[in-house]
């Protein structure tokens, strides 16, 4: 053999232990992949099954029969429906209200100079590290008093002024060259016009992304919300889930149908923004876990 | 990487003041933009009154609160220490702390390590990483009230848990019915549920990280060891410090998983603070008690962030 053969071979070796590597590696982080996602696929299977087959003696995915009508059954048994419609509607007030506030917080702390920005601004940062639902006590009672517990403002209201999202779209809005503020100024833009026809639209990626975070903020709610409803036509699916859950004699079928129904948006959400959403968890715009 | 520092706000309060790039300074403090002084205030005013009302006042009334024997009826007195030494003699109260204490001790170390670990898997050549990815932040980002209906199922005592076991011969385990084993599912569906989080943010911090520098260091002859000790360690902490710090404080609060999967049972051995705080408000009606124990947490929480803050001058590298 000569030298050059020799190295072509060794090179191939070692490019072929290279891709043996990476073929194991792949499989390996699939495995854990999937032995972590069994409790969903668990779930999806379940809610598939006739409600006397959900626990037998031994492992078996699939029932007797798939009961699709199971997930048409949670929307009578576990009034999804409603719960759905709540959660939607709820969710979707939340997100615009909490866009709206922290896109103006934002501004006026990237963009803006006033007396005392120095010392509101640490008063955002300080509410950052104070655990919040250890004051759901006097937030009931404050609503109680005001004869606004059990309403959907009481429910909605304390959720839209978390610090993180004005902190994220601030971040977005100092990156933005000082030049085309003055372009629009010497315009003679109003501070409210640049804000909507110049800063808005150059953070509309932030946005986007603080509007999935607030959309699952409230979406996954659960202490407030069951502090705060009563009555059961207004619950949201969380209460709906838990109370459910917690009831004696559970149709474990039907409320797996119910969580499937309620985790599918997650997945779809995430799967469709997974670019940004990482890229903003990743920048801990959100705060951790 | 724009970590908001929790230690130090005023450096990015005075980032915040740098002129962007290409605006002369001196022009900027001669003629400030965005009109009269107060238009700022108009704008942070909406975000900074919410703020006050529902998130700073609350606190404040919860401390107060926790001196007196309000209820939802009315009639509130103050009765000065009373509730918290209350507190001290009751037994439940003691024992959510406990509870609480080794859900912390056990849940935080292991969800970051094992956030830190996947990261790091996950910098590595791997086919369809992206997706690997999503699947572990779906449960991070789907109802922690779902996530532990699951749980709950997987762990009946016949449930599919059970049944692995039998299936290769073990003898089933009273997941649910006894205590330890209770908590030590509350606390497995956390690590399930949150990691993913966590994981995404230290992987962050890993890709911050230059190549050269590892580089570098393998050609000094560092191993995988020393390089993770030296190199990539005190790089990554700032990401570090910042999950702890939060999943720390989220921790103390843990109150879901613990209300859908066992109730607090059985026999307390899984009532967190949260839960108990909960239970006194809302269903013994014991406002101001609970207010106490909410003020206990509050402390706790305090103190365990104050140590970190303190602490992280040791191991903490910002560049």
């Amino acid at each position: 053999m000569t030298d050059q053969q020799l190295q072509t071979s060794g090179l191939s070796w070692r490019r072929r232990g290279r891709a043996i590597g990476f073929a194991a590696n792949t499989t390996a982080a699939w495995l854990v992949a999937l032995v972590f996602s069994f409790p969903l696929i668990w779930t999806f299977f379940t809610a598939l099954k006739p409600g006397n087959e959900v626990f037998g003696a031994k492992i078996s995915f699939i029932g007797s029969e798939v009961l699709w009508s199971n997930f048409a059954d949670a929307w009578t048994e576990v009034d999804f429906g409603r719960l759905l419609l709540n959660s939607l509607v709820v969710a979707a007030i939340s997100t615009a209200l909490t866009l709206v506030i922290a896109t103006l917080t934002a501004f006026a702390f990237a963009r803006l100079r006033f007396p005392g920005r120095s010392a509101i601004f640490l008063l955002f940062v300080i509410t950052l590290t104070l655990p919040s639902e250890v004051a759901v006590v006097p937030l009931f009672l404050g609503f109680d008093q005001a004869r606004l517990a059990d309403t959907w403002f009481a429910l909605i209201i304390p959720g839209l002024f978390g610090a993180f999202g004005a902190f994220l779209l601030r971040q977005f809005m100092l990156q933005i060259p000082g030049e085309l503020e003055e372009a629009a100024r010497l315009d003679g833009a109003s501070t409210w016009r640049l804000l909507i026809s110049v800063i808005v639209p150059l953070v509309r990626p932030a946005l986007s992304v603080l509007a999935i975070f607030a959309f699952l903020g409230s979406w996954n709610s659960f202490l407030w919300p069951l502090i705060i409803l009563n009555s059961s036509d207004k619950w949201t699916i969380p209460i709906g889930i838990a109370g459910f859950t917690t009831q004696t004699g559970t149709q474990w079928e039907l409320l797996m149908a119910a969580c499937m129904m309620t985790i599918a948006p997650v997945v779809v959400v995430v799967a469709i923004a997974q670019r940004q959403l990482v890229a903003a968890i990743g920048a801990g715009a959100f705060g951790g876990r | 990487m724009t970590f908001v520092r929790l230690d130090r706000p005023e450096e990015e309060v005075a980032d915040a003041s740098v002129a962007p790039p290409g605006r002369p300074k001196g022009r900027l403090r001669r003629r400030p933009l965005g009109g009269p002084r107060w238009v700022g205030w108009a704008f942070v005013l909406p975000g900074l009154i919410g703020l006050a009302v529902f998130i700073v006042i609350p606190q404040v009334a919860s401390l107060i609160l926790g001196f007196s024997d309000s209820t939802l009826l009315g009639g509130t007195r103050f009765t000065g220490g009373e509730n918290f030494a209350r507190l001290l003699r009751d037994p439940q109260f003691i024992n959510s702390v406990i509870v609480t204490s080794i859900f912390v001790l056990v849940y935080v170390p292991a969800n970051i390590a094992i956030s830190m670990a996947m990261a790091m898997w996950l910098k590595t050549r791997i086919a369809g990483r992206n997706w690997i990815r999503v699947i572990f932040l779906i449960p991070a980002l789907s109802p922690m009230v779902a996530n532990a209906a699951v749980f709950r199922l997987l762990f009946q005592q016949d449930g599919v848990v059970n049944q692995a076991l039998a299936a290769i011969g073990l003898e089933p385990i009273p997941w649910l019915s006894d205590g330890n084993w209770a908590l030590a599912v509350v606390i497995g569906v956390s690590v399930w549920q949150s990691f993913g989080y966590n994981m995404i943010v230290l992987g962050a911090g890993l890709d911050s990280i230059s190549p050269d520098v590892i580089a570098a260091s393998r050609i000094d002859g560092a191993g995988p060891i020393r390089r993770f000790v030296s190199i990539t360690l005190p790089l990554v902490s700032p990401a570090l410090f910042f999950t702890t710090v939060l999943t720390v404080i989220g921790a103390w609060q843990t109150f879901a998983q613990a209300y859908v999967i066992t109730g607090g049972g059985p026999g307390n051995s899984t009532m967190t603070i949260m839960l108990y705080l909960y239970q006194t408000a809302f269903t013994n009606n014991q406002l101001g008690y609970a207010s106490a124990i909410a003020t206990v947490l509050f402390v706790i929480i305090a103190i365990f962030t104050l140590f970190q803050l303190w602490g992280q001058r040791k191991w903490v590298h910002y560049d």
